[in-house]
């Protein structure tokens, strides 16, 4: 089951139970945020929640935590609403192998009902903002697809980007992008700077659940995020184009916001509460004028809380940063069984494995740290053996006891690269990283006394799955 | 007078008023760019209120970093 918008899967969660409507007046701050905190400290099966009596307001209609929970993960993938994390991890990743699937362009885009263009340009008017954290600097779009392309080349498709970078609202008719240097949309900016061109841009708001999940996934800089969308729907992704920029945007959008990163110029951004659960401090951002905004009648905002972990951003981009990962290792060590990097967008990783040889952990752990994501993220990995789930933290920590002997089994490496804002690099962008090998050794590695394990019982994997559904059956 | 609760400039604009008239504006620092609602808590909108921690000064504001930096500018087409 594939959808085409975010109404679409907003009438499938209520549905299924999973949209909470608050229909209470509320403030726009504390309680908007205050409320979607809240969902990501209620368990794992929290509902997405939908506001449309906010105060001062006439006619705001907000969704949050949309995402925000396995079971909406789930559903969001077309999956059962109980599927086991791993489950859905192993199905995106069997999904990924259709990529590329072509999209299916539409002509009647729903966001082509109204227009702002020039000096009517109003943000405020369109979206009811709001602020998340009391530090933060203002009012974010933290949850948009932003489309930019690559100034030398604006005729391949796949390498036109589709990522999630926070947007702070500075203007009427400005916003401050943080495009992180590793990033596919400050790629676009540098060649446009260095060229002293402004740098087209479309961001568009309220999508579809898989977008939204493509657009926060690290993929190579020319591999469309439209065919991955595609290929994980297991339908075409529905695009449009934009009327300004001419940029391929998603057809199924609630609003559609155009405009250009300014050339060479950058203003005071944030703080902003990140996914570190530390704020990053003020900088000087590039800024986007935004010149056109297309929406839809009685347009839903969609945002994200996002905090101290977890919250919605950490089921968002959990799977999503598995399963490149999880791809890139397997493309070299087949004995690669899984891989969990959903701390923090795999600041720390789990990994299981299978070994050739003695100290072969340890190399799946370097290659973990070399792979695209990893240069920028993974600075912590424990490897474990094969028969350890690494979504299953007891079993992880049991491996982590039992097996690992500090002296030998952990390896830290000096001075490797890290995303700016991981809150521990010393300088920011650089940090030691670490191997734990929590494996079983295997020979040439003789040490340790591991010649009896207890294993589980051969029916207790039925049984799982049967204690499942009899749950799923209660309702 | 109206002072920015994070950095005390004395400057503030007003982004957006509430669509039912009188309930609240979305105010704007034009100095560092900090933008509240007035219906806010204290301690995101009065200076005395605001935490020290998330305080601004002027050569804060110097001294922050770009990113990311500006390029530059290529000289052969
Ligand atoms: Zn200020």
């Amino acid at each position: 089951m594939a959808y085409d918008d975010l109404r679409g899967f907003l009438a499938a969660l209520e549905a299924e139970g999973q949209l909470l409507r608050i229909t209470d007046e509320v403030l726009p701050e504390p309680d908007l945020a205050a409320a979607a905190n809240a969902a990501g400290r209620i368990g794992e099966g929290a509902p997405a929640l939908w506001f449309d009596n906010v105060k001062g307001f006439t006619d705001a209609r907000i969704a949050m935590n949309v995402h925000g929970s396995w079971t909406n993960h789930a559903l969001a993938l077309g999956l059962p609403a109980n599927t086991p994390v791993k489950d859905q991890v192993e199905t995106f990743a069997a999904r990924w192998d259709a990529f590329p699937v072509a999209p299916e362009r539409r002509a009647d885009a729903p966001w082509r009902e109204n227009t702002q263009q020039g000096d009517d340009v109003d943000l405020f008017s369109v979206l009811p903002l709001f602020r998340l954290n009391d530090g933060d600097g203002g009012f974010y779009l933290d949850k948009a697809a932003v489309v930019s392309r690559d100034p030398e080349d604006p005729d391949d498709f796949g390498k036109q980007n589709v990522g999630t970078y926070r947007l702070q609202v500075i203007g009427n008719n400005r916003l401050a992008l943080q495009p992180v240097p590793v990033h596919d949309v400050a790629l676009h900016l540098r060649k446009a700077e260095e060229r002293g061109e402004d740098l087209p841009i479309a961001v568009t708001l309220g999508n579809d659940p898989v977008l939204t999940l493509v657009a926060g996934m690290p993929m190579a800089y020319d591999a469309s995020e439209y065919e991955m969308a595609g290929a994980l729907r297991q339908a075409p992704a529905p695009i449009a184009t934009a009327p300004l920029t001419g940029f391929d945007v998603p057809w199924g959008s609630e609003v559609v916001i155009e405009g250009v990163i300014e050339s060479r110029t950058r203003q005071i951004e944030g703080p902003f509460g990140e996914f570190t659960g530390h704020y990053s401090g003020g900088r000087r951002m590039p800024v986007i004028r935004v010149d056109r905004i297309s929406y839809r009648d009685a347009p839903v905002f969609e945002s994200l809380y996002l905090g101290k972990p977890w919250t919605e951003v950490d089921y968002l981009v959990g799977p999503n940063t598995c399963v490149p990962l999880l791809k890139q290792l397997r493309a070299e060590y087949p004995e690669v069984r899984a891989v969990n990097a959903m701390y923090t967008h795999g600041l720390l990783v789990i990994i299981s494995t299978a070994k050739r040889y003695g100290g072969f952990a340890k190399a799946v752990g370097m290659r973990a740290m070399t792979t695209p994501h990893g240069l920028g993220y993974v600075s912590q990995v424990i490897v474990v053996d094969e028969d350890i789930d690494p979504f299953d933290l007891p079993q992880v920590m049991w491996a982590m006891s039992a097996k690992v002997n500090p002296r030998d089994d952990v390896v830290i490496l000096p001075n490797l690269s890290v995303v700016e804002l991981a809150p521990a690099a010393q300088p920011a962008g650089l940090t030691s990283k670490m191997i734990i090998d929590a494996t079983t050794p295997v020979g040439a590695d003789a040490r340790g006394n591991f010649s009896t394990p207890v294993k589980d019982l051969p029916e207790a994997e039925e049984w799982a799955a049967r204690l499942r559904q009899l749950i799923a059956a209660q309702g | 007078m109206t002072h920015c609760p994070r950095c005390a400039h004395d400057t503030v604009g007003r982004l957006a008023t509430s669509p039912v008239p009188g309930v609240w504006d979305v105010l704007q620092c034009h100095r560092c760019r900090y933008t509240w609602r007035t219906t806010e808590p204290a301690r995101r909108t009065r200076r005395d209120a605001y935490p020290d921690a998330f305080k601004l000064t002027a050569d804060d504001l110097a001294a922050a970093v770009e990113v990311p930096a500006v390029p530059p500018l290529r000289t052969t087409p």
